[in-house]
């Protein structure tokens, strides 16, 4: 469970949020939208704690960000996955590698890293690619990797900025039924867009970010 | 399963960042070959002073009509005095061989008898041997009634204390600098190499890898860099001294423990390196 009490964020002078306040349940699927900088990217930084409010108070879980030591944010990060546009995958290995890799780092042992990894690269479709390299993939399955990557620590939310920024409109659907999918096992599913249109296709719960606040949209609208 | 993940992964950065890896390796060899070099000059210049120290003696002249037990009494008297580490007995005729050795004539021929008083030489201890000391000595030694004169090389200790003071300081100086420019080299050269990794770094947090587990890599990674580019500037400077040694002199030497003490400070230095630059990327 993600809960936001009358946060403000200021960078530079610039105030990004203004008292925000939000919460969001075990297994929903909630959009935010909102031109470009308006916030959406830094709301989601506040999620995964890389970056805390001036004011105001952010819980994830068990953790809160006027609490939270350092050193127990990676700990914070294993429970919330984090989708980027722009993919960030390690070219230099192969699909199967930059899954696993979420959990070689976090010190999984050998065997439970195989089992995971490959269970995960069915549910999004490409276990038939595990020795590509993630260069040789269309977007689309490069983000589906991003995805995969994201969910093998078995998050109970995953934030995806973007997830569909670079992708056309048919491998966009895909996702979002992918999101979909991972959503109707449990997972909340954060996702900032600007494409309406994905989200008439596929209508949920919607945000706007306007001028640093945040107001609830009703679906029609969205 | 941890430990292994990390050296596996620090190993395999040199695999997949060929070129960044080889240009930290160089420049790490290339500013420890720096230091080195400024290593091997300061300690041979030492050396060299000291072994001149060693052939620095006091001449002490004593009165020719003493007969042997007054001059043992007085032989003994000489080495009481605490700076004095050795002192023996020279004869006019070993003083009148050594004279015609050195400067190859014959006094006996010219002058018909042996001109050179009986004398003493005297070998201060290493920590009485400068200028001011030697001559709080010499005049104790000639305060003594049977002593009539006492000379040393006086003039050539001076020279060798100051020009041997100034050259210290140089190199005191010249060696910071090079060990600054040394460290700010390799300091750089590892950040870029970790710079053009930093989307692995950036992944690693997102995903919930510990400061450990994120720096482990980098650490095993400059470790490894320090290692070989020290054994490559050990292997430069090891062929420079066979070829001091056998063009400029003999005597050219390496202090104790030079070549594992350089591969230490490659290792300090790439995992230094590595650990600072590394941190740069892990503050949020």
């Amino acid at each position: 469970m993600i809960e936001i009490f009358n946060v403000t964020v200021h960078i530079g002078s610039r105030k990004v949020l203004d008292s925000v306040s939000l919460r969001i349940d075990k297994g929903e699927f909630v959009y935010l939208v909102g031109k470009t900088g308006a916030g959406k990217t830094t709301l989601l930084r506040l999620i995964y704690m890389d970056l805390f409010p001036q004011r105001g108070n952010v819980i994830i879980d068990r953790f809160s960000s006027s609490t939270i030591r350092r050193r127990q944010i990676p700990y914070l990060r294993r429970k919330v996955g984090v989708v980027f546009q722009d993919f960030k995958l390690l070219t230099d290995r192969n699909v199967y590698d930059n899954v696993a890799f979420a959990l070689q780092v976090v010190g999984e042992h050998r065997r439970e890293i195989k089992s995971r990894v490959l269970s995960v690269l069915t549910r999004v479709g490409l276990h038939h690619k595990r020795y590509h390299m993630p260069q040789s993939l269309s977007g689309g399955e490069q983000q589906r990797v991003v995805i995969a990557r994201a969910l093998v620590n078995e998050p109970f939310i995953l934030l995806a900025d973007e997830p569909t920024g670079n992708l056309d409109p048919e491998a966009s659907s895909d996702i979002l039924e992918l999101l979909e999918d991972i959503n109707r096992s449990g997972t909340a599913i954060l996702m900032a867009t600007h494409n309406y249109q994905l989200i008439r296709k596929f209508p949920h719960r919607t945000l706007m970010l306007e001028e640093g606040r945040l107001q609830e949209l009703p679906l029609e609208e969205a | 399963m941890r430990i292994i993940f990390i050296v596996r992964e620090g190993l395999q950065g040199f695999k997949r960042a060929p070129l960044a890896t080889t240009i930290a390796m160089v420049a790490i060899a290339l500013a420890l070959f720096l230091v080195g070099l400024f290593g091997l000059s300061v300690y041979n210049l030492t050396d060299l002073f000291q072994r001149f120290y060693q052939t620095v003696h006091l001449e002490v002249f004593i009165d020719p009509s003493l007969v042997e037990a007054q001059r043992s009494a007085l032989q003994s008297r000489i080495r009481r005095i605490p700076a004095v580490e050795r002192v023996w007995y020279v004869p006019p005729d070993k003083a009148l061989q050594e004279f015609e050795e050195e400067f190859g004539e014959d006094l006996i021929t010219v002058l018909k008898r042996n001109p050179l008083p009986p004398s003493f030489r005297v070998v201060l201890k290493k920590e009485f041997r400068d200028l001011p000391t030697v001559e709080t000595i010499v005049k104790q030694l000639q305060s003594f009634p049977e002593v009539d004169e006492v000379v040393f090389q006086r003039e050539l200790v001076r020279f060798f204390q100051k020009y041997f003071k100034l050259a210290l300081a140089i190199a005191l100086v010249l060696g910071t600098l090079v060990l600054l420019i040394s460290i700010l080299l390799v300091f750089n050269t590892i950040r870029l190499t970790i710079h053009g990794r930093r989307n692995l770094i950036e992944i690693m947090r997102l995903v919930g890898a510990t400061n450990f587990f994120i720096k482990g890599p980098f650490m095993v990674e400059g470790i490894v860099q320090g290692m070989i580019g020290g054994a490559v500037a050990c292997g430069w400077l090891w062929a420079l001294v066979d070829l001091a040694q056998l063009f400029i002199s003999e005597t050219i030497g390496r202090p104790p423990h030079f070549y594992p003490l350089l591969i230490g400070f490659g290792i300090v230095m790439g995992f230094l390196g590595s650990w600072l630059s590394v941190n740069k990327y892990l503050k949020v």
